[in-house]
């Protein structure tokens, strides 16, 4: 996995200079039921194609910006920063751009 | 030493020798030779054993594909003969033969013969009894591999450089066409690199009479600013990044564009001792003539299935080699070079191939007949078997790069079918085997790649359109080649093998297909043909003929194996790395080595874990002062009208009514209800407040804080200040006093109270100095600009020598803080571990009216009590147990772990954390620890084990 | 006090640069400079120079002032900032993160003065606006030479080329596996940023680079004044910014370019 990510701000970097948070997962509004609040912590879609995904710039600007990439190819069909994403892309994989509750997409690589 | 007279475009320089040696033996070449062509034409024939008959093998390529030639230099094992250059004073030893390359005992297996060691030998035979596998191993782990590598480290000291290079246009392959693509994109204006395998550019050419023009074209793509990678093979495409192996370099290039010319590689043929020394491809044989004016062998028989041995036959002509007979496996081969061969005299057996080949050391003499038919025999002495098998498209670098494949019925090979829209191909790759339409398809390929990339103008892309319709119209095929059947040991004696490198022979993939491995994926993973050094590229189509004969399938249907990195065979050392870790260290850390520190990686930073003697160290902090280092700890500023607001809703605790210059430990909690991380949080004024987080989780938790900003779009700023302040933890009965001696600060009891925050200048250091008590004594822990921070420890470290000060480390700290049952996040805690049963229910403020995260699982574990709760306990008996040792109930199965114990001297006792399960998380409950079948007794405590009220923390 | 007076450097004490162990150990003389502690020479100018002429140098530069601005960055600074450029404006290199963000590298004497000067601005800027002195957070390098292209690709993937990264663009991204930021300053000179704490480990990743091509570190009093780019270069003409090593040319007023900010008194 060696691919080009482009940065909204900085422009083509390498993948590992980014930080991956994983498919948008739109947190719950108002009081989630337990199950709602299971599927949001725990579930994700998982698709083999295009996804619309939270990154980080980890090592350059450290914003972090919405991608939809293609899974199967890591095509990256385009990159913006939250307040552009909405606009951009495919309508079936918008949403609010929210992401996993769990914090599981955060992985500084952290132990003790 | 004997040479051929001057051959045309020969490498070799007469008149400079280079010497080297070769098992010890003084060896002398010429400047230009590779090893392989100085050995052999000083009478060398057997170059290598192979892997598991230990059988002798000779050249068989000349150019890089083959495993025959490997060799060691200079201590490095797995170097290619045949390439690598002569170097004046190397030091070059065979491989693989004990105790002697024309004398090797293992050669037995080969004698012994084919029974013991047929695929799977070893799972097969070496598994019972099991008690003997130590036994088994040591022989098989002797037994096994190619070459040795030097053990230790100073012996094996090679560097390899790691340079990046980016590009417009990246040319893999630079023979005619390779070449003519990167002259045609650099004239373009295009950034172009091109990068070749062999010892010099020039690909078939080299081999053919037509190294001058090979360093023309060199010339002409150099002097158009093409960066030349000679002997430089890429060894795969990773998504676009291409790694390319040039010696001690590794190339990692990023080109927005590719072309691939890779050119074909000729094929052996399979019948009866097809690996003796002495059977050679038709490019080898004119290898070693072209390059390096050495006659292959004095008697030599070609076998062919195209035009190209018959061209091969000639070259040997001219080389004064006696041509006993060419039998060419077409009916009717009458071209221009059957038509020379018959006028010089040469007999042409057509529709017949070689049947087998006989010798002892090397080929003596070989059958030559019809397949399938045992008629018309005929056998002829020789000490040179010239074989061409066919020559497919080097495919595998463009397969990986997202190239399909399909087979060709007339040619019997797989051919490139479809590639990637970015991608671009040239020359023998796509079927332009003659020279002129080799260049004129590189042409076009590198004028598109350019194209591509918006250079050029309206008359080169008309240029270029009027070369690919010249290149359209005689689409020039190789000419007819016939497909040659496998002829194995069933037929015949003797082995016939698939894979040079593995040393698997036709009868292994027979077996192999009756044992149920009947496709070619699996027949590759249970017999590692297309494995070895050569990646398949003498064994791949081979083994699929195989194949489809044992399986009685078309080679369509057998299809090929995936296309896999690395194309190329390379050494680990130039995979590795350059041996350096991005550590972080404080702005103290000389210090720390001054004081005997015990440095350990802590997270990404190095750390004194301690000063020698921890237990010293600890009590130290009791008695007088203690001073630690803590500038690992993540510092987070946040600031805006929306801080507080912001705070509230990652913690599940309030910040926005914290007073400035007062502080609030915090927790900060997933959506889960996890606990992720811990710190402190000083509020500086209305708008600002400082974040502290532990050392390990400070990065998570700054992409923690920017992740939820991005999204909910607050009026806050964030700035991670992490590595740009030192802080120091001044704690102990005497540090209040200290203080006095370094600041102007009132550091009474009564100005400075326990969790105020203050700035002030310590030592004449900008400092914010926290009130607050990790370590369980009165303790200051000030920030300052990281710059200052060695001058604030000097000066802290100076005036507390008087009160006994003395530095003490991360183990002694962790001792002080499980007194006061502080939890480490990750250590007591884990992924499952929530506020309530990590006993801080007193932090969760589920009454905010806000929503923040963690709320809603918090809600509900709130309800529904956990089973286990983390507490303190005390062991009377002295026994420290290990860390995650089992915390049993009376009886019944594991209900929980230690997670951390420590014996403390201050209390005179061993005391630890542990979950247990909830009924037992109360003062003086009784609890039974497993600690490796050693039993203890503990006692359950709640409250922290020191100063349980917190009164010499507020003094 | 102001709320971040703990986050400057204070005139009382010596400032030391994270690289400095590194520096001292290759012999580097150290002098004292407005407050800071720095690497002034390791042999003498003249071999120096030539290093830098001939192969590459690389110098530590961790004492330059680095201030952060947040919020409506050129209402706050006065300048238009271009994301992927720099703009060279008062001796200082303003360069850009986002629309959001900016960081300003200055001498080391002028940072307390810009500090004010833009928290001023700041404080009169429409919607939130924060600037904090980030100086310490950052250690900085400057790598020059005919061979500093081959250096950088020892240790980073960004595209450094003429063609892509002319003076003077400044291009945020990962450094020998940390992160980091890399300024064209001119033709064959860069400037690079990288987390302060990681400092003594940079050193050892650039030493170990440069050395093998010929190269070797050298003190800040080799490095040639930096050539304001001309006006016709910050209109985004890739590599036009005349350099000469060995040259001097003082520049002695900020460059009209538009620059409102008044220049702080050092």
């Amino acid at each position: 996995m060696s691919y080009v990510l482009t940065c909204p701000n900085c422009g083509p970097r390498e993948v590992t200079d980014f930080g991956f948070g994983g498919e948008v997962n739109p947190r719950p509004t108002g009081s989630p039921s337990l199950r709602e609040l299971g599927e949001y912590n725990y579930f994700r879609r998982n698709v083999a194609g295009v996804q619309r995904e939270w990154w980080s710039h980890r090592s350059g600007c450290g914003e972090w910006f919405i991608a939809e990439r293609d899974t199967r190819t890591n095509e990256v069909i385009f990159t913006a920063l939250p307040a552009d994403a909405e606009a951009a892309g495919d309508a079936t994989t918008a949403g609010a751009a929210s992401h996993g509750g769990d914090g599981s997409g955060v992985s500084g690589g952290h132990g003790a | 030493m004997t040479r051929l007279p001057e051959q045309r475009g020969e490498r070799i320089e007469r008149d400079r020798e280079v010497s080297f040696t070769f098992d010890g033996k003084e060896v002398t070449g010429l400047e230009g030779d590779t090893i392989g062509s100085a050995l052999f034409a000083g009478g060398q024939r057997t170059f290598s054993r192979s892997f598991k008959y230990h059988r002798r093998r000779g050249l068989l390529c000349c150019a890089g594909q083959c495993p025959n030639c490997l060799v060691a230099v200079d201590g490095a094992p797995g170097v290619r003969a045949c390439t690598e250059p002569v170097r004046e004073g190397m030091k070059v030893e065979h491989m693989n033969a004990e105790p002697r390359l024309d004398f090797d005992v293992m050669r037995a297996t080969d004698l012994v013969g084919g029974p013991f060691t047929p695929p799977g030998f070893y799972y097969k035979t070496f598994i019972r009894p099991r008690r003997f596998w130590p036994l088994y191993e040591k022989v098989l782990r002797h037994a096994a591999g190619l070459g040795k590598l030097k053990k230790s480290q100073p012996e094996r000291e090679w560097r390899t450089e790691y340079r990046r290079r980016h590009a417009d246009v990246l040319v893999i392959g630079g023979g005619a066409a390779g070449l003519s693509a990167a002259a045609a994109a650099a004239e373009l204006g295009a950034d172009v690199v091109l990068a070749d395998e062999g010892p010099e550019p020039g690909g078939r050419l080299l081999a053919e009479g037509g190294v001058g023009y090979a360093r023309e074209l060199v010339e002409r793509a150099r002097s158009a600013g093409v960066e030349v990678l000679a002997n430089a093979p890429a060894l795969g495409t990773f998504d676009g990044l291409v790694p390319v192996w040039q010696g001690d370099t590794l190339h990692q290039i990023r080109a927005r564009r590719q072309v691939f010319a890779t050119g074909a590689i000729e094929q052996p043929l399979l019948f009866p001792g097809n690996d003796l020394p002495g059977v050679m491809l038709s490019g080898g044989a004119r290898r070693l003539i072209g390059m390096y004016a050495v006659q292959p062998g004095t008697r030599a028989v070609v076998a062919t299935v195209d035009d190209r041995g018959l061209h091969a036959a000639l070259a040997l002509l001219d080389a004064g080699v006696e041509v006993a007979c060419v039998a060419d496996l077409r009916a009717e081969p009458n071209g221009g070079p059957a038509q020379a061969l018959q006028r010089m005299g040469v007999e042409l057996l057509r529709g017949a191939t070689v049947l087998e080949a006989r010798g002892r050391t090397q080929v003596d003499g070989v059958v030559l007949g019809r397949p399938g038919a045992s008629s018309d025999e005929r056998v002829l002495a020789c000490d040179l078997l010239v074989v061409s098998g066919g020559s497919p498209p080097a495919t595998s670098l463009v397969a990986q790069a997202g190239g399909k494949t399909s087979y060709d019925e007339e040619r019997g090979y797989f051919v490139l079918d479809d590639v990637p829209e970015d991608t671009f191909t040239a020359g023998q790759l796509t079927g332009y085997g003659e020279l002129e339409a080799a260049e004129l398809s590189g042409a076009v390929a590198g004028a598109d790649a350019a194209h591509a990339l918006g250079f050029g103008d309206e008359g080169s892309r008309s240029l270029a359109d009027r070369d690919r319709e010249k290149l359209e119209r005689p689409r020039a095929w190789p000419p007819k080649v016939a497909v040659p059947p496998p002829v194995t040991s069933e037929d015949r004696g003797g082995k016939c093998f698939a894979c040079l490198c593995e040393d698997v022979t036709a009868k292994d993939i027979h077996l192999s297909v009756e044992e149920g491995y009947d496709s070619i994926e699996l027949s590759k993973r249970y017999t590692t043909t297309t494995m070895g050094p050569c990646q398949g590229r003498m064994c791949q189509l081979p083994a699929v003929r195989l194949m489809a004969k044992e399986t009685g399938t078309s080679l369509a249907e057998v299809g090929t194996t995936t296309a896999r990195p690395p194309w190329h065979a390379v050494p680990m050392g130039a995979l590795a790395g350059r041996p350096f870790e991005p550590a972080k260290r404080s702005s103290i850390h000389a210090r720390h080595r001054e004081l005997g520190g015990n440095i350990m990686w802590a997270g990404d930073w190095r750390r004194a874990y301690d000063y020698g003697d921890p237990k010293a160290e600890a009590m130290a902090v009791h008695r007088a002062a203690g001073l630690i280092d803590v500038s690992t700890l993540g510092k987070v500023i946040v600031r805006g009208p929306d801080a507080g607001e912001f705070l509230d809703r990652l913690y599940p605790n309030r910040f926005s009514y914290l007073k400035p210059g007062r502080i609030r430990y915090g927790v900060i909690t997933s959506d889960s209800g996890r606990v992720m991380d811990d710190g402190t949080i000083c509020r500086l004024d209305d708008d600002s407040f400082y974040v502290t987080t532990t050392s390990s989780g400070a990065g998570a938790v700054y992409d923690w804080f920017s992740w939820w900003l991005a999204d909910w779009q607050l009026d806050v700023h964030l700035t991670d200040v992490t590595q740009g302040l030192s802080a120091v933890n001044l704690a102990g009965p005497r540090a209040r006093e200290i203080m006095g001696t370094v600041t102007e600060l009132d550091c009474s009891a009564e100005a400075f109270t326990y969790l105020d925050g203050k700035q002030a200048l310590v030592a004449g250091v900008p400092s914010l100095i926290l009130r607050i008590g990790f370590v369980g004594e009165v303790g200051y822990e000030i920030h300052c600009p990281a710059a200052q921070g060695e001058h604030l420890w000097d000066a802290l470290m100076e005036a507390g020598k008087l009160h006994g000060v003395r530095a003490f480390g991360l183990e002694p700290q962790r001792l002080l803080r499980l007194q006061k049952m502080h939890i480490l996040v990750g250590q007591d805690t884990d992924s499952e571990s929530n506020p309530f049963g990590a006993a801080m229910p007193w932090i969760v403020k589920l009454d905010k009216e806000q929503d923040w995260i963690g709320k809603w699982a918090l809600e509900h574990y709130a309800e529904q009590p956990s089973e286990t709760q983390l507490v303190g306990f005390t062991l009377s008996n002295g026994h420290v147990p290990t860390e995650g040792a089992v915390v049993m109930p009376e009886n019944g199965s594991p209900m929980g772990q230690v997670t951390s114990a420590r014996y403390s001297q201050k209390l005179g006792r061993v005391i630890g954390m542990a979950w247990v399960p909830a009924a037992l998380a109360k003062d003086g409950a009784r609890i039974t620890i497993s600690d490796e079948n050693e039993r203890v007794e503990g006692e359950v405590q709640t409250k922290p084990f020191y100063d349980p009220d917190g009164e010499i923390l507020r003094s | 006090m102001s709320a971040l007076a703990f986050l400057s450097p204070g005139p009382d004490a010596p400032a030391r640069s994270p690289m400095a162990p590194g520096a001292a150990d290759a012999g580097a003389t150290f002098e004292e400079r407005d407050g800071w502690s720095v690497a002034s020479s390791f042999t003498d100018r003249d071999t120096e120079r030539a290093l830098c002429e001939s192969s590459v140098g690389f110098a530590d530069l961790s004492h330059l002032g680095k201030i952060e601005i947040q919020g409506d960055v050129s209402a706050i600074t006065g300048h238009n900032l271009e994301l992927g450029r720099a703009l060279r404006a008062q001796g200082a290199w303003w360069c850009p993160y986002s629309a959001q963000r900016a960081v300003v590298l200055c001498p080391p004497g002028d940072t307390v003065a810009l500090r004010d000067h833009l928290t001023a601005s700041a404080a009169d800027a429409s919607g939130l606006a924060s600037v904090i002195d980030v100086t310490t957070s950052q250690g900085a390098m400057t790598i020059l030479g005919p061979l500093a292209r081959e250096t950088f690709a020892r240790f980073t993937a960004i595209d450094l080329r003429p063609q892509v990264t002319p003076p003077p663009a400044f291009r945020p991204g990962s450094v020998a596996r940390t992160g980091g930021a890399i300024l064209c300053e001119a033709p064959d000179r860069y400037l690079m940023l990288f987390g302060a704490a990681l400092g003594q480990y940079v050193w050892t990743v650039v030493a170990d680079a440069a050395g093998h091509l010929g190269g070797g570190p050298v003190g800040v009093d080799s490095l040639p004044p930096i050539d304001a780019p001309t006006p016709e270069d910050t209109d985004g003409t890739p590599g036009e910014v005349a350099h000469e090593f060995g040259v001097e040319r003082r520049i002695d007023a900020p460059p009209g370019d538009g620059a409102t900010l008044e220049r702080p008194d050092a």
